[in-house]
């Protein structure tokens, strides 16, 4: 199996959770931000020595819940603090982005790391359209379509034009093309079957996060597996990725009350902000799609957003959206995840919320010398 | 939009007649049509806007005799260029639709003081042969032509034209996929040319049109998003504003306008 070690670069430092979209950001201090982002890539850059396969970073808009509002900065600074380490841009959300600029950015990244990069392309969550003023029922078309563009900046030969619905460029010829060739290996992620069966359609990896229920996340690979089929390929169990937030300490009473805290703070103070206006986004426009199954799409969403934060962390073990224990037992929920799911590759946040940096580190160390040698074959 | 009526008149040339259908006022340009046989599509509506569009009728296409001795793509040329001298003050803007795109090439490096920019959409003749290909079976070939059947045309024509369409363009088009004189003349193709290539054109592949885009010396490739072979009715709209961006700006079509 292969690993991922995640951050979504958290600001930590609210007592008080934001009751509007965006968060104000009168509390932001500029010091304590250098601060923040000296700590995370230093921890970020430590993931290489604890053998992970890939450091993953992500893209969120005008929140604390993230410091990355551009993760192919980060990207930069850990091409030069990394030698080996998959770099993985999990990844720009696309819809909201000119789609050459990406492609540029990504051969950047694949370029400066000697070919380390791995692409992630997102939809994003709802509320991001409000930052960049996209409106959410192009979503989907955005993506289709700048995904397609990105593919050619990266591979064809000659300079080319693209005359589409939503963009349309003159003349396009990037330098540097890409490293890797043809292309970076893709990962595009899926939160429902619409989302699945259009991953199935590129040349990709699956990747999903916040699981509620195993068997939906099941029959969303399954999904994922039967399109790629449909398109001419077999996806095997390295190219479905799922994302799990992660604590592992010495016992599993300590590392259920380090979760615990972590995800209280999570869902508590840097969640809550964007509620408000995912909602608005959610049932007033058709970002999840047209008529019933863009509704219950919606409204699965955002069940399952609630559901997580209701739920306790045993609950949340065993509906496979954490990992959590002491190494044996994250052993064991590794193992179970591959069987249930057949994922040959687990994206693990471990600074969950205000989880402090000790608990992280102490995570890695754990994982890299307890439960890595007793999974890596998997 | 305003409407544009189009009349049909025909020339006599020294190889024969050429019926040539023409609508529209401004700049002459040229359209040569597919091997479906001349259309009057929402592109050359477009076009006729702002330009006389005058769409000859190929020998041996649409019901017209074929010209004595006119039995090859060049010779083909060889008729457009005569009507292009005679006709158009010498010289004009031509615009070719797969065959007639193949058509186009030859004419801009045979008689190149007959062509001013030259449009090329998903042109034929540069086909490596184990690539697309118009099928036989005419539900697939609909397919493939159209990636929007509800924008294709309704046809009108008799099953006897369109069947002599048929025989005329694949005796050319299946004889020789790949014109390999052809591709080694296109450096001497001195006309500005955009060349466009639908992205779901399952017909004449993209690899076609970087072969022209390669090594035609001041040339533009275009992808239009979400169209198939048939470009003029599965996207008029895109395909009928570039080109004119095209022919209007020239190669300061590259550079986008500002709000007027």
């Amino acid at each position: 199996m292969h690993f991922s070690f995640f951050h979504l670069m958290p600001w930590t430092d609210l007592d008080e959770a934001p009751t509007q979209w965006p968060a104000r950001n009168g509390a932001f201090s500029g010091p304590r931000g250098t601060e923040f982002y000296k700590t995370y890539i230093d921890t970020m850059a430590h993931a290489e020595d604890c053998g992970f396969d890939w450091v993953g970073c992500n893209e969120h808009h005008f929140s604390p819940y993230s410091l990355m509002s551009n993760p192919n900065l980060i990207g930069g600074a850990l091409t030069q603090r990394t030698k080996s380490i998959k770099l993985a841009m999990l990844g720009n959300l696309l819809p909201l982005l000119n789609p050459v600029r990406v492609a540029e950015e990504y051969a950047m990244l694949d370029v400066m790391s000697g070919g380390r990069l791995i692409a992630g392309f997102v939809r994003g969550i709802p509320h991001e359209y409000i930052a960049y003023n996209i409106s959410p029922d192009e979503s989907r078309g955005r993506m289709r379509e700048a995904l397609n563009i990105i593919l050619k900046a990266w591979t064809e030969p000659e300079p080319f034009g693209w005359e589409g619905e939503y963009y349309q460029y003159r003349s396009i010829s990037i330098w540097p093309r890409p490293h890797q060739t043809p292309h970076p290996r893709i990962l595009l992620s899926a939160s429902n079957k619409e989302s699945a069966q259009f991953v199935g359609q590129f040349p990709a990896m699956v990747g999903l996060t916040l699981i509620a229920d195993l068997d939906i996340a099941r029959g969303l690979i399954d999904t994922y597996r039967e399109s790629a089929r449909e398109h001419g390929r077999n996806p095997g169990p390295d190219d479905i990725l799922i994302g799990q937030g992660t604590c592992i300490a010495d016992t599993d009473e300590e590392a259920e009350e380090h979760m615990a805290k972590g995800l209280a703070y999570f869902h508590r103070v840097l969640m809550r902000p964007q509620q408000d206006a995912q909602r608005i986004v959610i049932q007033k426009t058709r970002f999840f799609g047209e008529g019933s199954s863009g509704a219950g799409a919606g409204e699965y969403f955002v069940k399952r957003l609630e559901t997580l934060k209701q739920r306790g962390i045993k609950e949340q073990i065993e509906a496979g959206t954490i990992l959590c224990g002491s190494p044996q037992t994250v052993i064991k929920q590794i193992k179970r995840l591959r069987q249930h799911l057949g994922a040959g590759h687990i994206n693990m946040n471990m600074k969950l919320g205000s989880t402090p940096e000790s608990v992280v580190y102490k995570s890695m160390q754990l994982f890299r010398d307890k439960v890595l040698p007793e999974v890596r074959h998997l | 939009m305003t409407q544009v009526s189009f009349a049909e008149r025909d020339y006599t040339l020294s190889t024969g007649v050429l019926r040539v259908r023409s609508g529209g006022a401004g700049r002459p340009l040229i359209h040569l049509h597919s091997a479906a046989g001349p259309r009057v599509s929402p592109v050359i509506e477009c076009l006729a806007q702002s330009h006389r569009v005058h769409a000859p009728f190929m020998p041996g296409f649409e019901g017209m005799p074929a010209h004595p001795g006119v039995d090859s793509v060049q010779k083909l040329a060889g008729v457009v260029a005569e009507f292009i001298t005679k006709e158009c003050g010498g010289s004009c803007d031509v615009m070719g639709e797969s065959f007639g795109g193949w058509i186009a090439m030859w004419l801009a490096i045979l008689y190149p003081q007959t062509v001013g920019q030259l449009v090329l959409e998903a042109p034929a003749g540069l086909r490596p042969r184990e690539l697309g290909g118009l099928p036989q079976d005419p539900a697939e070939r609909f397919k493939k032509l159209h990636a929007h059947p509800g924008r294709a045309p309704k046809e009108t024509r008799s099953d006897a034209v369109l069947a002599a369409n048929r025989k005329t363009a694949s005796a050319l088009l299946e004889a020789l996929p790949f014109d390999h004189a052809l591709a080694e003349r296109l450096g001497e193709i001195q006309s500005r040319t955009l060349v466009l290539i639908g992205t779901l054109d399952g017909i004449i592949p993209a690899e076609s049109a970087r072969l022209a885009k390669a090594n035609i010396p001041h040339s533009h490739l275009t992808f239009i998003w979400d169209a198939a072979h048939a470009l003029e009715f599965d996207q008029p709209g895109r395909v009928g504003a570039l080109a004119l961006d095209f022919l209007d700006r020239g190669e300061s079509f590259l550079v986008k306008q500002g709000a007027a």
